[in-house]
């Protein structure tokens, strides 16, 4: 299931591990264990998500957090390049703001 | 991920702001996937229209399917699709090969299709891509994707790529529905849209020539060239959105 009902504030260790849960969860177990997912790592380089499963991504965000980050209308702000370059700490960054 | 089931086949949707009364549909282009509108176009379209995108058969995250990549079988998709989800007509938009679909959907359900928008939409009777599918095996597409200006991507995207390239040139029946509408643009059927259409080029773009062909084609019909080639949706993502929002608009102001 997509979605989950969280309480209360995340800190950023546990934005990360949930972020990294939702990319396991794209890509597969199997490649999952095979990246060093790390606040650094990019989508498109590092971690190698095409651009489906940022959608299916981006979907597993909007699902858990609903209407209090809106996510996609913060990556709609970003051009082709910036979105490729994208890194899982800054998605963190921008999550624990909107919280 | 929204996974409907359309006449008993899995297909990957996606929608955005469904309280909204006029409907858009976004087709994708071939080998490619709703991501296409999914950052940057359909956000726009999204602050005043109910936005539906698809992922095509075979691609994205929709099932994979051996035959029916001929332009009735894809338009009879779109219209199962849009009934399936209760939409009677809706404006539509279509890229590349997506335009195509949207353009026989014009043609053969006239009723359905309110507007139009084609986004460097090709003459399917250009040689260029079926050489490219006969051409192609997994040498040719490491070689594109790390040509010139390219970023050079990893085993796992390439192996993704190759396995949905290989699928569809090899197990299904693309090349040779996809040539058999060599004559589309010939078809006395494309005189006979009377809906308002917006073409959209890039000023770059092989198919620029197809948009000036369909220009002289549909009667009512505007033809806009961006700066750019044919990943203009890439390049001018902000632009087409936001003039694809006016252009549909418009008509809703004078309804």
């Amino acid at each position: 299931m997509d979605t989950i009902v969280t309480a209360g504030k995340l800190n950023n260790e546990e934005i990360f591990n949930l972020l990294k849960q939702f990319i396991t969860e794209v890509i597969g177990e199997e490649f999952a264990e095979e990246m060093d997912i790390s606040m650094e790592s990019s989508f498109n380089k590092d971690l190698e998500m095409d651009s489906i499963e940022i959608v299916a991504f981006s979907e597993k965000i909007k699902a858990h957090f609903g209407d209090k980050i809106d996510f996609t209308g913060w990556l709609s702000d970003m051009d082709i390049d910036q979105l490729i370059a994208l890194k899982l700490g800054m998605i963190v960054k921008f999550i624990e703001t909107c919280q | 991920m929204p996974i409907i089931s359309v006449n008993n086949r899995d297909v990957h949707i996606q929608e955005l702001n469904t309280a909204a009364s006029e409907t858009i549909l976004l087709v994708h282009g071939m080998l490619g996937n709703l991501s296409v509108y999914y950052f940057r176009i359909a956000p726009i379209l999204a602050k005043h229209f109910h936005v539906v995108m698809y992922d095509l058969k075979s691609h994205g995250m929709s099932e994979k399917i051996t035959t029916g990549y001929d332009l009735n079988s894809l338009t009879d998709d779109v219209a199962h699709l849009m009934e399936r989800l209760s939409i009677s007509s809706a404006y539509l938009a279509g890229y590349s090969f997506g335009g195509l679909i949207s353009l026989k959907m014009a043609v053969r359900f006239p009723h359905r299709v309110k507007k139009l928008v084609l986004i460097d939409a090709p003459n399917p009777n250009d040689d260029k891509t079926r050489m490219m599918m006969d051409a192609y095996n997994r040498e040719s597409l490491e070689n594109y994707l790390n040509g010139p200006n390219k970023t050079k991507p990893g085993k796992r995207l390439i192996d993704r790529k190759h396995r949905l390239y290989e699928h569809l040139f090899h197990e299904t029946t693309i090349k040779r529905d996809v040539m058999g509408e060599r004559d589309f643009f010939s078809a006395a059927e494309i005189a006979q849209v009377k809906q308002e259409t917006l073409l959209l080029y890039g000023c770059y773009s092989p198919c620029l020539e197809a948009g000036e062909s369909l220009k002289g084609k549909i009667s009512n019909a505007a033809l806009v060239a961006l700066n750019g080639d044919h990943d203009i949706p890439l390049q001018e993502p902000e632009k087409i959105g936001n003039m694809m929002e006016s252009f549909f608009r418009n008509q809703m102001a004078q309804a």
